[in-house]
Order: C-alpha cells, then sequence, then structure tokens
C-alpha cells in the first residue's frame, strides 16, 4: 500500500484506506466517490507535484497532495 | 405561490435553468462556485404562480464552505419542492446528491441536464424513475428544451422514493443517545454531522458520536455510490468518455507550457481590448459622440447663450461623461474575453497551474476565479470570494480583490498614459496590471504571516469540459454590461461631476469663478496637497480628482477633462497633451504620472466595492482593508516615483545599476535569514513526523 501522492501517473490503482479521522476534507473525499475499492488514476501533476489531477468514477478533479497522502492505494 | 429549490452539484447547469425558466439574466459560467447566494424570481406553469429560488451548487447536506452553508440552510428551512438538476454527463456523482435529499424526505423532481449530443450516459427515463421513486424528466437547460414536462412534473404528487440500502443502517446507534427515533437523525449520526446537530441544540457533539463506528461515514457513502452504481446499470448505457477530459490538456498542463499559454492568452486579452480592437471601436465611438455634443450644445447655445448653465452643460455633463463614456467597447470587451474565459472550462486548468504558487502564500487556486473577476469588476468578484473553504481565506480574497486593476481603471491609465507615454503607453498598461497582481500577492503573503493565517486549503476542484461559449450568451453579457456602465455613467457619474463642477466653479462664498482660482475645491485641495508632494503630483486638481475617484474610479478621469476644460473625448485629451501637462492639471515630470497612475491602481476602491467589502468581511476588516489599501497605494508610488525619478535624472545605465545592487541586497538579507531559520531546524525536518516539530 502506498499514499496516492506518491503514485505513478496514468496508473491504475483500488483505494484501499483512509488516514487520519474524521474531517470535513475526508467527508468531501467520499461524497466525491473517493470510497474504499474504487479506482483511480493520476492523470497530470504541477509543476512541483503538489497538485494532482485525478480520475475517479468516469471525472477528473484536481486536488492538493496533502490530501492525496490520507488515500492509501494499492497496485493493480 | 408555490415555492421551488433549485438544488445541484456546482456546474450542473442550476442558473442556466433558473435564467431558462423564470427568463431572467442571471450570471453563469463553466465553474465550480459562480452562484454564491440564493435568489427568487416567479414563473408561471399552466396559469399557476412559482416563485424559484437557486441555490448555490453543493455535493451533499454536509457543508463545507460558505455558499454550501447558505444552500444547506435554505434545503433544511421548509419543506419546498426541490428540482435537483444533474449533469447527464456526470450522473454517478451527481445522483449522490440526489440520494441524500430523497434521504431527508424531499420532495424531488429530478432534471437531468443533456449539454451534449453525444453525453456519457444514455439514460433509460423510465427505468430510472421507478429505480429511484422519483419523476425525472430530460432538460436541455439553455435550450430549453423539455421544460414543459419539466413545469407538469411539478404539478404531481410526491412519489414514494425507494432507497434499500438504508436496511443496512444500524439503528441500535439511535438508542446510545438522548436523540429522538426519527430516522434522519440516525443518517446524519452515521455522517457525523456536528453542524447539523449543533443547529439543532445538540451540544455535546463529542459523548453524541462515541457510539457511532469511526468509519461510519464512509460506510454510508460507500452505500450510497454502491446503489447508484446498481441502479445506473440498469438503467442506463455509458461510454468510455471521462467527463472533464480533453486532448488540449496535454498542452495547456503541461508544466513548461503552461504558463507561457496562459501569458499569451491573458496579452492577447489585453492587447485587443485596449489597443487594436478597443482602440478602434472606442474612435468609432468618440466621433459619434463628438458630433452629437457639438449639435446638442449648439442648440444649447443659440438659446441660453454661453452662460454658467452652458458651462455646466459643455464641461460636467458632456464634457466628463462624454470622455469616459467613449471607453464604453474596451470596458465591455473585456467582460467579453473573461466571460469566454469563464465558460471555456480555462479558468479550472488555470486554478491547477496556479495552486503550487498561491498555496504559498495562504490562498488556494480557487481563488484564481475571485481575482481574475477582479480585473471586470471588484464589487462583483467581492461577492466570490465566498466560495473559500476557510474564513481566514475567504477575507483575504475579498482584500485582494480592489488591487486588481478594475475596468473602472482603464480610463485613467487609457488618457493619462497616453497622453504622456504615447506608443509605449501599452507597456505602461500592462506593467500596472502586473504591478496590481505582484502587490495583491506580496499583501497576501503578509497577511498570511501576521494576522489572516490560513488553515491549510482543501483545495478539491472539479474540471469541467471545455465548451464554447453560445453568441446568445454574449449577446445577453454584452448587453448586461453596457446597460449596467450607462446607468453608473448616467447616475453616478453625472451626478458626482456636477459636484465637483460646483465646487471648482464657485468659492465658499458662492461666486461664480471665472478665472479658476479661489474655488472651493481649490481651496479643499490644497489642504492636503502637501501629503502628496512626495509622489510628484503636489497639484491640487490632481488630489481633487482622486478624492472624487472615490465615488467611481471613472470620475478620475472626467474631473481631469473637467478641471482642463476639454470638452469630450479620450483622443481629444491625449491629443490635449500639452494642454494636460501645462494647464491646471498638471504632473511635474514622467515619473510623476506613472506615480499618479500605480496610485490610482492602488487606492481605495469605489463606494460599491467598499459596500459590498462590509457586507462579506465586516466593519472591521473592511477598515483595515481601506487603510492597508492607502499604505500600499501610497509607499509604491513613492518607490515608483523615485526609481523613475532616478531613471530621467541620473540616465538608465547608472539607475538600472543602482536598482540592481539594491534587489541584490535584498536577496541576500532573504537569503541569510532563511539559512538561519534552516539552522534551527531539527535533523529530519524534511520529512519529519514528530508532531511538536516546530514546522507542523
Amino acid at each position: 500500500m502506498m499514499p496516492l501522492s506518491k503514485c505513478k501517473k496514468n496508473k491504475q490503482y483500488t483505494i484501499c484506506r483512509f488516514d487520519n479521522a474524521v474531517d470535513g476534507v475526508l467527508r468531501r473525499f467520499w461524497e466525491l466517490g473517493f470510497t474504499v475499492g474504487q479506482k483511480v488514476k493520476i492523470v497530470a501533476t504541477s509543476l512541483s507535484k503538489k497538485v494532482f489531477l485525478v480520475q475517479i468514477r468516469g471525472y477528473l478533479l484536481s486536488v492538493r497532495a496533502s490530501l492525496l497522502d490520507k488515500v492509501q492505494v494499492k497496485d493493480d | 405561490m408555490t415555492e421551488i429549490l433549485l438544488v445541484g452539484n456546482p456546474n450542473s447547469g442550476k442558473t442556466t435553468l433558473f435564467n431558462s425558466l423564470t427568463r431572467s439574466n442571471e450570471h453563469v459560467g463553466n465553474w465550480h462556485g459562480v452562484t454564491v447566494d440564493t435568489k427568487a424570481k416567479t414563473f408561471f406553469a399552466d396559469g399557476e404562480e412559482y416563485s424559484l429560488v437557486d441555490t448555490p451548487g453543493i455535493y451533499s447536506l454536509c457543508p463545507l464552505s460558505f455558499e454550501e452553508e447558505v444552500a444547506v440552510k435554505t434545503i433544511f428551512e421548509s419543506d419546498r419542492k426541490i428540482i435537483n438538476i444533474c449533469d447527464q454527463n456526470n450522473l454517478q456523482r451527481n445522483l449522490y446528491l440526489t440520494l441524500c435529499l430523497l434521504e431527508k424526505g424531499c420532495d424531488v423532481v429530478l432534471a437531468v441536464n443533456e449539454i451534449d449530443k453525444k453525453p456519457i450516459y444514455k439514460i433509460d427515463y423510465k427505468k430510472l424513475s421507478e429505480r429511484l421513486g422519483v419523476f425525472v424528466i430530460g432538460i436541455n437547460a439553455e435550450k430549453k428544451i423539455g421544460l414543459d414536462d419539466l413545469k407538469k412534473a411539478l404539478k404531481k404528487p410526491k412519489k414514494l422514493s425507494k432507497l434499500p440500502y438504508l436496511k443496512d443502517l444500524d439503528d441500535n446507534l439511535l438508542k446510545g443517545t438522548n436523540l429522538n427515533k426519527d430516522f434522519y437523525n440516525l443518517i446524519k449520526l452515521y455522517e457525523r454531522d456536528e453542524k447539523f446537530f449543533l443547529n439543532n441544540g445538540k451540544t455535546e457533539i463529542g459523548t453524541l458520536f462515541n457510539s457511532v463506528p469511526k468509519d461510519s461515514t464512509q460506510h454510508l457513502a460507500k452505500l450510497r455510490f454502491d446503489f447508484i452504481e446498481t441502479v445506473l446499470n440498469d438503467c442506463t448505457k455509458r461510454t468510455d468518455k471521462v467527463y472533464g477530459q480533453s486532448k488540449f490538456d496535454k498542452f495547456i498542463l503541461n508544466k513548461w507550457l503552461c504558463f507561457p499559454i496562459f501569458l499569451s492568452i491573458m496579452a492577447g486579452i489585453f492587447y485587443l481590448t485596449f489597443f487594436s480592437l478597443g482602440a478602434f471601436l472606442s474612435g468609432i465611438l468618440e466621433s459619434c459622440l463628438g458630433l452629437f455634443t457639438n449639435s446638442v450644445l449648439g442648440v444649447v447655445e443659440g438659446a441660453i447663450g454661453k452662460t454658467w448653465l452652458y458651462e455646466l452643460l459643455s464641461t460636467a455633463v458632456f464634457g466628463g461623461v462624454g470622455t469616459v463614456l467613449s471607453f464604453l467597447p474596451q470596458v465591455v470587451l473585456l467582460f467579453f474575453f473573461l466571460s469566454i474565459l469563464e465558460d471555456s472550462g480555462y479558468l479550472s486548468r488555470i486554478a491547477f497551474i496556479f495552486e503550487d504558487i498561491l498555496g504559498k502564500i495562504g490562498l488556494s487556486g480557487k481563488s484564481v476565479y475571485t481575482l481574475l473577476m477582479g480585473f471586470g469588476c471588484s464589487t462583483t468578484a467581492i461577492m466570490t470570494a465566498r466560495n473559500m473553504d476557510d474564513k481566514n481565506a475567504k477575507i483575504k480574497t475579498a482584500i485582494l480583490c480592489p488591487y486588481m486593476s478594475c475596468s473602472a481603471k482603464i480610463p485613467i491609465y487609457t488618457v493619462i498614459g497616453g497622453a504622456f507615454f504615447g506608443a509605449s503607453n501599452i507597456l505602461v498598461i500592462l506593467g500596472l496590471y502586473f504591478l496590481g497582481v505582484v502587490v495583491a500577492l506580496a499583501i497576501s503573503k503578509l497577511l498570511d504571516v501576521t494576522v489572516l493565517k490560513s488553515k491549510k486549503q482543501s483545495f478539491i476542484l472539479e474540471f469541467p469540459p471545455y465548451r464554447m461559449t453560445s453568441p446568445k450568451r454574449v449577446g445577453k453579457i454584452l448587453w448586461k454590461n453596457v446597460k449596467e456602465f450607462l446607468i453608473r455613467v448616467g447616475s453616478v457619474m453625472i451626478a458626482m461631476n456636477i459636484i465637483i463642477w460646483v465646487l471648482s466653479s464657485f468659492s465658499f462664498s458662492f461666486s461664480y469663478i471665472t478665472d479658476g482660482h479661489g474655488s472651493m475645491l481649490e481651496t479643499i485641495g490644497k489642504f492636503i496637497t502637501p501629503l502628496f508632494a512626495p509622489l510628484g503630483f503636489n497639484n491640487w486638481a490632481i488630489v481633487a480628482s482622486l478624492v472624487a475617484g472615490l465615488v467611481a474610479k471613472e470620475v478620475v478621469v472626467s474631473s481631469i477633462a473637467m478641471f482642463n476644460g476639454i470638452d469630450v473625448g479620450a483622443n481629444k485629451l491625449i491629443s490635449n497633451s500639452i494642454l494636460l501637462s501645462s494647464s491646471l492639471v498638471f504632473f511635474k515630470s514622467k515619473a510623476s504620472v506613472l506615480a499618479f497612475l500605480v496610485f490610482c491602481l492602488l487606492y481605495t476602491p469605489c463606494v460599491a466595492s467598499i459596500s459590498m467589502l462590509l457586507q462579506e468581511i465586516g466593519r472591521k476588516w473592511t477598515t483595515i482593508s481601506i487603510v492597508l489599501q492607502l499604505i500600499t497605494a501610497y509607499i509604491v508610488a513613492l518607490i515608483v516615483y523615485n526609481v523613475a525619478f532616478a531613471f530621467e535624472i541620473f540616465g538608465f545605465v547608472k539607475s538600472f545599476s543602482i536598482v540592481l545592487i539594491v534587489l541584490a541586497f535584498v536577496f541576500a538579507v532573504v537569503f541569510i535569514a532563511k539559512k538561519i531559520k534552516h539552522k534551527k531546524m531539527c535533523g529530519n525536518c524534511q520529512n519529519c513526523t514528530n508532531k511538536s516539530c516546530h514546522k507542523k
């Protein structure tokens, strides 16, 4: 397992679990479709790799790396 | 009258549907969080009157930002019928909110907005309606397709919603609390929604959630999404397309190309607005205005002669207002290009590109929208700061808006800059826009390290697909801005010009002044003028025009035109640069002109923006914002004046060398300070997990 922020670009991973306690931001993640077992892919990164473009449930979201640190994934 | 709420995810087409149903012209855009407040209007369906309430976009009934709180509060206020609009291309995520509404027991009509001809989901509406237990209507909000069916559905009685996954919730959790046995309390308990319970008078939130498993929220979200997937598998056919994905993004998000592309787009917009196209259109309008003014003034002169009333009309009304009016094409062009940017979907890409930089100064990529809107009008831009998740970030973004050079300042740059810098004025204008951005970023950093430290912004932003603006929408935007500009010029500016004319034409004993000396304005202006001597414009008329500019920035130019006794037209004023520099309003040198332009760029915003600041961030922060802007404007103008003056006196080489030495000294101090700070860090500071580490 590894945090989603450390994943390779354009490779599919599966969400295993979430770190940290429930807060508003983590709840928002779940509402946006980041649930355990869901397939996820990094599509692009910003210049300093602190912002990621993530593909999940058929749409794209840009998310800060510090938030993706909380999402643990495994290689498909 | 029946009240209906319009609810949906951000950027799903709520305001477009609102405009179509109520024949309104509310602001829409291809961006998350364009609507930040509720608005209501009426419409008729089969002779019955409905009041439609548009709400800001939400993802669920657990709000995260200020505008989401507004929407959720409106939903919880009463049991009104709800039109839940979903984007057909992003159905899976949009239906999550539908389930939240159905769980609450809302009377929902589901409107699926079919924007594209080749959608990602092909839907069997009848089946979907049966599976969810709601009326589902396919519509196209912009083309007004399916609206009759939607209106018919509003009249039908509520269906019984079917949410089988709720059986999996453990209602024993309610027993461990002092909550009543309402099933919705159980759902909110699962969601661990603190705000919901606090709003319902529960204060002991910690103990309330003791009996609830820590992964309950996640569990409920998964149950909802699993149900949605099952329903969509049964009722839709899905293509492999990804919502928001485009081949253009390979270039636009490319780390080497993203900034050059952004800068080229912005430079193109400014060039077309201020020069080529904008200048051409301004010239045509100015010629028309000149013809009109001459003929009207000819008639007036014939009737009343060159009396004080004639002077009032020719100077305050036709002279001052006419000068600003000729900039109408440029103002409209700027709004036009901004709206194309907004509709295109490029703004989300800009937010993605700039998130790194903005994150370092306590802002978020989401601030990009607010700051870019500030180029159009600060007043409306300030309101959009509501889509920030953090209160401090919201205050900071609102405070920064007036630093962005708004369209009202276009006449100042073009007239004053054009008169003194000629063809090089394009560089001056670009420099001013750039300076506004740089100062805004510096102020943000200053606020972030002092009084307005932001929480780490969540920055979760959806990527919308690229879209073309429809000609109809462009027409609406142009008309709206022309109307607003004309109303402002016709009301505030005429009133202000008449006041200034009276103050500059009469003495305190109310005797009419003909030689321009001894007027009330001169007496007042001379009192404040010494303050501005260090900035190089120690002339009472200039200071008076700055004071008048507090009402609206366009008034600065119209008052300067009045003080010079120039009839109408920007080009006339520019071609009268000798008159401008030798008459009442004169600048010592080009350095003082630059300082004046910089002061105009940065000083206190207009009255409308101040009242919006008061509404959004309160009296304390508005006062701080005004004082901060005045101080910043003064200091930056002072620096610009002295540097530019040095260039004028000592020549380019010597002055440039001095500037380089000063910059090198500043960088050296910053570098040494960082080194000293770095030495104080613990050994593993880069990746440490030590919670007591000073960096945490």
